[in-house]
């Protein structure tokens, strides 16, 4: 019998361990998401600049060359046509690929396994004084009549401060994160400019003036706005919106980033209305009544006493309803037109980052930069939406201490 | 007067604000009605995609959004359950439970597509499941899980102190009380929040976009490390892609429908359930 | 408890699971390596296919990681990816299974029919914005293209862009149904489809390569006896390693009955 007790009770200690290790699992799951998003992320600035695998090589006489990545991207895209431009000697650029090789000799003067590869590529780059050569390292030019170029790793402030997004450019891929992050933001301020005064607006009716039974259909109909799937709504958008929006405004692609705004402002909505109900609702009823004692109307009431009153819950709503908003994938993608650019008009196409991720994920080589930018977007949205989280969190929690 | 006329201003924006929401729900689902309704028999239910996804049904995509939602929920919520009860039941108020709860706040406001990511990274990459059921799972598993917990805690949280201090009384252990007297009176609202998970799991594309959804795959999986068809990426791939747009659109608009149709049906399940217990606990 | 589950639940998996081939790649592969695994395993009772898309570099990863036995691709493997290959003491093997033509489309309400080769290189790389400067109306120039690492997008940069970037700030359409739609709301609009995905919704220009000299219109006869200009292999990538699993699929893809399934699904076979 106290055999059985004791047993019992370590068996009862067991049980509480395991409990606790699971209250800690989702603490441990932060952990593990930062670990790898991150572990990833970073792997990205050990890549050069040049597609991996891959070096440049110029003629030994053309010195003093520094170029970076957007140099080689508008020598490659045929824009600088001379070395001069680039503080170099006064050659003509002549561009040659290891397509071109097998172009200009035969297979037989390559050799089968391309053993004489290595000094072709030698002879053209040093008979040719304007060329440059994007060639695999395994076949490199070689001799004194070659330079290789020299190769940087890849930069955090190339990151974030670059213009341009075109991560299979070659030679140089292009990493700037700038237009998706405007893209993102432009996409996410704008559904919540519509979206708050629909969303404030329907929740004081509903904390206010609505009858019970009205609450009763309302109510259901806010929580599935919220159940509806996003790649749903994304279809909607893709057929109903997008041709709505073009018509409308006269436009000439109904991909923009006003589609992709009405879209998620629909998305945020039920987030906003219920956490701002929530907080109108908790409104001590000695203060409206107060209010209404002293002669105010009802409405005066409200935005007088219950809106400042709630003012704390009612940006949780809109910073909750930007979290919704900005990390929003499947909709986004189906309808802002996903053009890398710097907006400049809420009608322009606009790429956001969770897009960006949900369609070039899957084609992007694992493991190397292209890879590893993703992920790097994805530590960028990850610590958007954390901090957010967070400062809501420390909004509401303020407001328990002011009462 | 003024002000009666400024109050009757507002409260009719207000009204109207409300019609509009009302609006946007009822249009948004007679539209997808409209035209899904008109595609939706037996065959397309039951019968697997034919000649490019432009006739035939869309049974493995069913299929295999239920497998996601067995399998994430078969970790999740006994997790989710474990982890409820150790904060509202062991954890007590210090320091810790603040930042667990914190914690769940935040796992819960990660966009799902930073799951996909880390999904992808240790689950199909590191432990080499592969694109797979398992993969799939185990990534919409943690999705779910803050919802789970929260709900659960709510569920705990609603039991009067009576019911413990008078299962303690009566000489029972903390684990007795919990096993006997607690889980059994939260169990209606436990279900709910499970009912709201697999709703959740059911509709989420971006997590399983890189880790199980297959875009195409006309035979079911044999294990759990097979990849599987899903509804809401099945209904992104008709939406987007396919040879002829025209025949792939109905196709698409039977399986938002049936999408929808499935979490409209699990969240009034819920609020049924919900229903029932506030009317219970009234008397 | 629950990890005792797990375990035995995976334990089932892997006893369930049947020793069957897959093939794993590019989207535009797919419907075709579909057709193939189907016919195949009628006639070949006992054999079971698998085929998943996700994408050419999803299926080259695979192929490295060892999670698929073939990738389809619609772009040749990258010189980095062979490395990694070589860098496990493997080497991969190459077949070219069918053609795919990609027709570049416009509104039907646009009165251009025909563009050179570098017009086309203008347009994509935004030099060319108005269709006036092409012969056409007064109205701009909207390029759509796929997305950034398809091979679709890779493939025509090489073949009618001459490696040139196109303009950052391209708008980029997740799938081609999604592009042909947008082509066929949009006046300006211009883009690039395989061409099993035409329809009479847009209009398909004809291509001159040769400064203009003659303009060929991608009709079926003219990618067939391969006239039309763009037109880009399709493969299928194995390692030798796994060669003997894998030959029998193979040969069967590459036979005469193998490339009629090509045709019909609207590619252009290797004979």
């Amino acid at each position: 019998m106290i055999k059985n007790k004791t047993f019992k009770s370590i068996i009862e200690k067991l049980i509480e361990k395991v409990f606790s290790i699971s209250g800690l699992l989702t603490s441990i799951l932060i952990v593990f998401i930062c670990y790898f998003l991150f572990k990833e992320g970073i792997g990205f600035f050990k890549n050069s600049t040049i597609e991996n695998g891959y070096g440049l090589y110029v003629n030994s006489k053309n010195k003093n060359l520094n170029l970076s990545s957007q140099d080689l991207k508008q020598i490659f895209d045929g824009n600088i046509s001379n070395w001069k431009e680039l503080n170099g000697i006064n050659k003509s650029i002549e561009i040659i690929r290891i397509d071109d090789v097998f172009s200009i000799y035969s297979e037989e003067e390559i050799g089968e396994n391309y053993e004489n590869l290595s000094s072709k590529t030698s002879e053209l780059i040093a008979n040719k004084e304007g060329s440059i050569g994007f060639f695999p390292i395994e076949y490199e030019p070689k001799g004194s009549r070659v330079t290789k170029l020299p190769t940087n790793h890849l930069k955090l402030s190339d990151f974030l401060r670059g213009k341009e997004w075109l991560p299979t450019a070659t030679p140089a891929p292009l990493f700037g994160v700038l237009p998706l992050i405007y893209g993102t933001l432009l996409v996410s301020f704008l559904a919540i400019l519509i979206a708050v005064p629909l969303g404030l607006g329907v929740a004081i009716y509903l904390s206010e003036l609505a009858s019970a039974s009205q609450r009763k259909i309302m109510k259901p109909i806010i929580e599935l706005l919220a159940g509806i799937p996003s790649v749903v709504y994304g279809f909607f958008g893709l057929v109903v919106l997008s041709p709505f929006v073009q018509k409308i405004f006269n436009l000439p692609i109904g991909e923009t980033a006003l589609t992709g705004s009405l879209i998620l402002a629909i998305m945020a909505l039920p987030t906003i209305i219920s956490v701002a109900e929530d907080a109108m609702r908790n409104t001590p009823r000695s203060m409206r009544e107060a209010s209404l004692a002293l002669g105010a109307t009802h409405w005066q009431t409200i935005y007088k006493v219950i809106i400042p009153y709630s003012k704390s819950g009612i940006i949780t709503a809109i910073v909750l309803g930007m979290g919704r908003a900005i990390g929003e994938t499947m909709a986004v993608l189906m309808v802002t037109g996903n053009a890398a650019i710097i907006p400049h008009s809420i009608f322009d196409s606009v790429r956001t980052i969770p897009a960006t991720i949900a369609a070039e994920l899957g084609e992007a080589p694992s493991g190397e930069a292209h890879y590893q930018a993703l992920f790097l977007l994805g530590c960028v949205l990850f610590t958007i939406t954390m901090i957010i989280s967070i400062v809501s969190e420390l909004i509401s929690k303020k407001s328990y201490k002011k009462y | 007067m003024n002000k009666k006329i400024n109050q009757k201003i507002a409260f009719l924006l207000f009204k109207l604000f409300g019609l509009v929401v009302i609006g946007i729900l009822i249009g948004i689902l007679g539209f997808i009605s409209f035209n899904g309704l008109k595609v939706i028999n037996w065959e397309f239910l039951t019968s697997n995609p034919k000649e490019g996804m432009t006739s035939g049904g869309i049974f493995p995509a069913i299929l295999g959004t239920f497998y996601l939602i067995v399998g994430s929920l078969f970790i999740a919520f006994p997790l989710g359950v474990m982890s409820a009860i150790y904060t509202i039941e062991y954890a007590g108020n210090g320091w810790l439970i603040k930042v667990i709860r914190m914690m769940t706040n935040n796992l819960a406001s990660i966009p799902s597509i930073v799951f996909g990511l880390f999904g992808m990274s240790l689950f199909v990459n590191k432990l080499k499941f592969g694109d797979s059921i398992l993969a799939g799972s185990l990534t919409l598993g943690i999705l779910v899980l803050p919802i789970i917990i929260r709900t659960t805690e709510e569920a705990l949280k609603a039991i009067p102190d009576s019911y413990r201090t008078g299962s303690y009384a009566l000489g029972a252990s903390k684990l007795q009380t919990i096993r006997k007297v607690i889980l059994p009176s939260a169990t209606p609202n436990i279900i709910t929040g499970l009912i709201l998970s697999i709703g959740r799991v059911s509709g989420e594309t971006a997590p399983i976009l890189f880790t199980v959804a297959a875009y195409f795959l006309p035979q079911l999986p044999s294990s759990i490390f097979d990849q599987v068809m899903a509804l809401p990426y099945h209904l992104y791939v008709l939406a987007t892609s396919g040879t002829d747009i025209v025949a792939t659109r109905r196709m698409a608009y039977g399986t938002a429908l049936v999408l929808i149709f499935i979490v409209l049906l699990l969240n009034l399940l819920a609020a049924l359930i919900r229903r029932k217990i506030e009317k219970k606990s009234k008397y | 408890m629950k990890k005792v589950l797990i375990v035995t639940w995976a334990l089932l998996g892997v006893t369930l699971c049947v020793n069957a081939q897959k093939i794993k790649g590019s989207d535009t592969v797919l419907p075709l390596s579909e057709k193939e695994a189907q016919a195949f395993m009628k006639n070949n009772k006992g054999n079971k296919v698998m085929v998943t898309g996700g994408g050419s570099g999803v299926g080259i990863a695979a192929l490295i990681e060892g999670t698929t036995d073939i990738a389809q691709t619609s772009r040749k493997i990258k010189f980095s990816e062979r490395q990694k290959i070589q860098n496990k003491g493997k080497t991969v093997k190459e077949v070219i299974i069918g053609y795919d033509a990609l027709a570049v489309i416009i509104n039907n309400g646009n009165g251009i029919n025909q563009l050179t080769k570098e017009q086309l290189e203008g347009i994509f790389t935004g030099k060319i914005k108005n269709w006036k400067e092409v012969g056409g109306a007064d109205l701009k120039i909207i390029p759509l293209a796929r997305e950034t690492s398809s091979g679709t997008y890779e493939f025509f940069k090489e073949k009618v862009m001459e490696n040139k970037n196109y303009f950052s700030g391209i708008r980029s359409l997740p799938a081609t149904g999604a592009i042909i739609q947008s082509v066929s709301q949009t006046k300006g609009a211009i883009a690039y489809v395989g061409i099993a995905y035409l329809n009479n919704s847009v209009k398909a220009l004809s291509i001159s390569f040769n400064n203009g000299k003659s303009y060929i219109k991608p009709t079926e006869e003219n990618t067939k006896n391969k006239l039309y200009p763009i037109i880009r292999p399709l493969y299928y990538y194995y390692l030798t390693s796994s060669e003997s699993k894998v030959k029998n699929f193979i040969n069967f893809v590459l036979s005469f009955e193998g490339q009629k399934i090509v045709q019909t699904v609207g590619y252009i076979s290797t004979k």
